[in-house]
């Protein structure tokens, strides 16, 4: 049954069809699978098997995975609260785009893919000072500094990522986070994440969900 | 020596030139070569015709462009804060359609022309016309009604009133935006604008799923595009690619001219264009900011051998960041001149 109702909700996710992804899991709840069931039998395993799907290359639309995303963190708000205990947090993330930078929906995509992991999300908006993403990231004892830059002097200029990396050393805050980008420069210059001093990046908003889990367990090892 | 305009003719036509037409997208970059700030360059249409003119006499491709920032299209519809860069493109810094009812608000003026954001273009074009008008293509660049929206009410409110309504509203955005294009199309031709370039990331399948861009782009396409025509109309999705939508174009719209992804594949480009109308093949410009000599030739040549044979075929650049180093476009715009020369018999 547990098959059945993930295949459901694939094709809905596939379709960008919300009312059927939210209609497929609310039926499965009435059918006895548990809301916890929900959320890491079918909402966690889609977005893993989009991953899959765009690291085969076959792609999926932007608008795909922002629907995705959107369903993912519907469900998740929905379910959370029926939980028979509240759900571990994996680990805390804060978010936004570089100063300058305006453009927001790779950065939602994300937060959307994060919360269904069970990662704590901070969102700061847009155009976000380096400064604040460290204070930010400190205050919420994070692990991970997200960056997201739609444009090439956003992404590499002196007040994005590299002022980031910049203000850890000077604090000596470098163990302590990851620092993870994101955003169109770095798919057309895959090695620039290097060069502006983050731990690493990821092709889209999906594929970010993997990058920044891998980037917060290895803060807490 | 051929005029850029010959060159462009001729790939059209298929038709003998000394090489293919090489077009360079230098825009910020004008504001460099009159020592001027980013901010104070754009504010006049004469900067823009003075430096598009002097870069392109110095570089020596074959465009002009008319385009100051793709922002300047939603100072027509009424925003009034533009955020200036040192090093980058001016971004829109207020967006007008905040709430859904700022829809219904939304005015399209009558006569583009008497805008005064408007104003400056329109003398940068005259200036064109009058320097270069007939010997070197002069470029306008335009968004679709499809994309519009994102430079009003930003990218991500627009994904999600695309994809979860109210489509009645949505409806309504885009037939205002679809009528502004309308507008904007016929007052760039009658200013002198030769080259339309058609600007829809929404066109791409990167962008939404298939069935989206059959059921929603192609009919709004459709919709801009009919009244005016498509002459001198050049499909264009932001960097996007889209050869897999190439026929649809071609048997839905009539366009004729395809300014490709630096992603797409530039050989199946031209398979899929069939000699139905002219390919260009657009590098990855964003690499020129640190690529040595030998890289950038060795892909300008890559690119070039993939598109030249059988001609139609024309070599661009995407979005030419403001930092990549002079010497740098010297040297790429000298890889495309010379293979990109035809033999003469």
């Amino acid at each position: 049954m547990l098959e059945q109702v993930m295949n459901q909700y694939n094709e809905a996710i596939m379709d960008t069809d919300r009312d059927k992804a939210l209609l497929v899991v609310r039926d499965a709840l009435s059918l006895g699978i548990s809301p916890e069931e929900v959320v890491f039998k079918i909402v966690v395993p889609a977005i893993e098997l989009m991953m899959k799907s765009i690291s085969e290359n076959q792609g999926g639309s932007l608008a795909q995975h922002f629907m995705a995303a959107q369903i993912a963190s519907e469900v998740v708000d929905e379910m959370v609260p029926l939980f028979k205990k509240a759900p571990e947090i994996v680990g805390k993330v804060v978010i936004g785009t570089s100063q300058g930078d305006f453009h927001g929906l790779g950065k939602r995509i994300v937060s959307g893919c994060l919360k269904a992991m069970m990662i704590e999300v901070t969102d700061l908006g847009l155009n976000v000072a380096p400064e604040r993403f460290v204070d930010e990231a400190v205050a919420q004892d994070a692990q991970v500094i997200a960056i997201s830059s739609m444009m090439v002097h956003t992404a590499s200029g002196d007040n994005g990522c590299r002022r980031v990396r910049q203000i850890l050393r000077e604090r000596g805050l470098e163990e302590r986070f990851r620092i993870a980008v994101g955003g169109a420069p770095y798919r057309f210059d895959p090695e620039l994440y290097r060069s502006v001093g983050a731990d690493a990046w990821a092709e889209n908003g999906i594929t970010a969900g993997r990058v920044i889990t891998a980037l917060i367990r290895e803060v807490r090892k | 020596m051929m005029t850029g305009m010959e060159r462009l003719s001729a790939a059209i036509n298929g038709t003998l030139a000394d090489r293919i037409p090489v077009f360079c997208n230098l825009l910020d970059q004008g504001a460099k070569e009159l020592g001027l700030s980013i901010e104070e360059y754009y504010k006049s249409g004469e900067h823009v015709a003075e430096a598009q003119l002097k870069m392109r006499a110095k570089y020596g491709y074959d465009c002009l462009w008319s385009l100051f920032y793709v922002g300047k299209e939603a100072e027509l519809l009424g925003c009034s804060k533009i955020i200036y860069a040192k090093d980058g493109p001016p971004n829109v810094g207020e967006m007008i359609i905040k709430k859904y009812d700022d829809i219904a608000r939304l005015q399209v003026p009558d006569d583009i022309t008497s805008h005064p954001a408007f104003a400056e273009e329109l003398k940068c074009l005259r200036i064109l016309k009058a320097e270069a008008g007939g010997k070197y293509p002069i470029c306008a660049y335009l968004t679709a009604s499809m994309t519009m929206p994102a430079l009003l009410m930003g990218i991500e409110k627009w994904l999600q009133m695309l994809m979860l309504g109210p489509n009645d509203l949505r409806d309504e955005l885009l037939a205002k935006c679809s009528d502004f294009f309308q507008k904007q199309i016929a007052a760039y031709r009658a200013a002198g604008a030769d080259v339309l370039v058609y600007s829809n990331p929404f066109g791409s399948t990167d962008f939404i799923p298939r069935k989206f861009f059959n059921e929603l782009s192609l009919p709004w396409m459709e919709r801009d595009l009919t009244p005016g025509g498509t002459a001198g109309v050049v499909y264009y999705c932001g960097g996007a690619r889209f050869n897999n939508v190439i026929e649809a174009v071609i048997s839905r719209l009539g366009i004729g001219v395809f300014y490709l992804s630096p992603m797409d594949d530039i050989a199946e480009g031209k398979r899929l264009v069939a000699g139905r109308g002219l390919t260009c093949g657009v590098i990855n410009d964003i690499m020129l900011l640190k690529w040595s000599k030998e890289q950038i030739r060795g892909e300008v040549k890559r690119m070039i051998e993939a598109g030249k044979p059988g001609g139609k075929f024309l070599f661009g650049t995407l979005v030419m960041p403001y930092n990549i180093p002079e010497e740098n476009i010297r040297t790429m715009l000298e890889a495309a001149y010379e293979y990109g020369r035809f033999d003469t018999p």
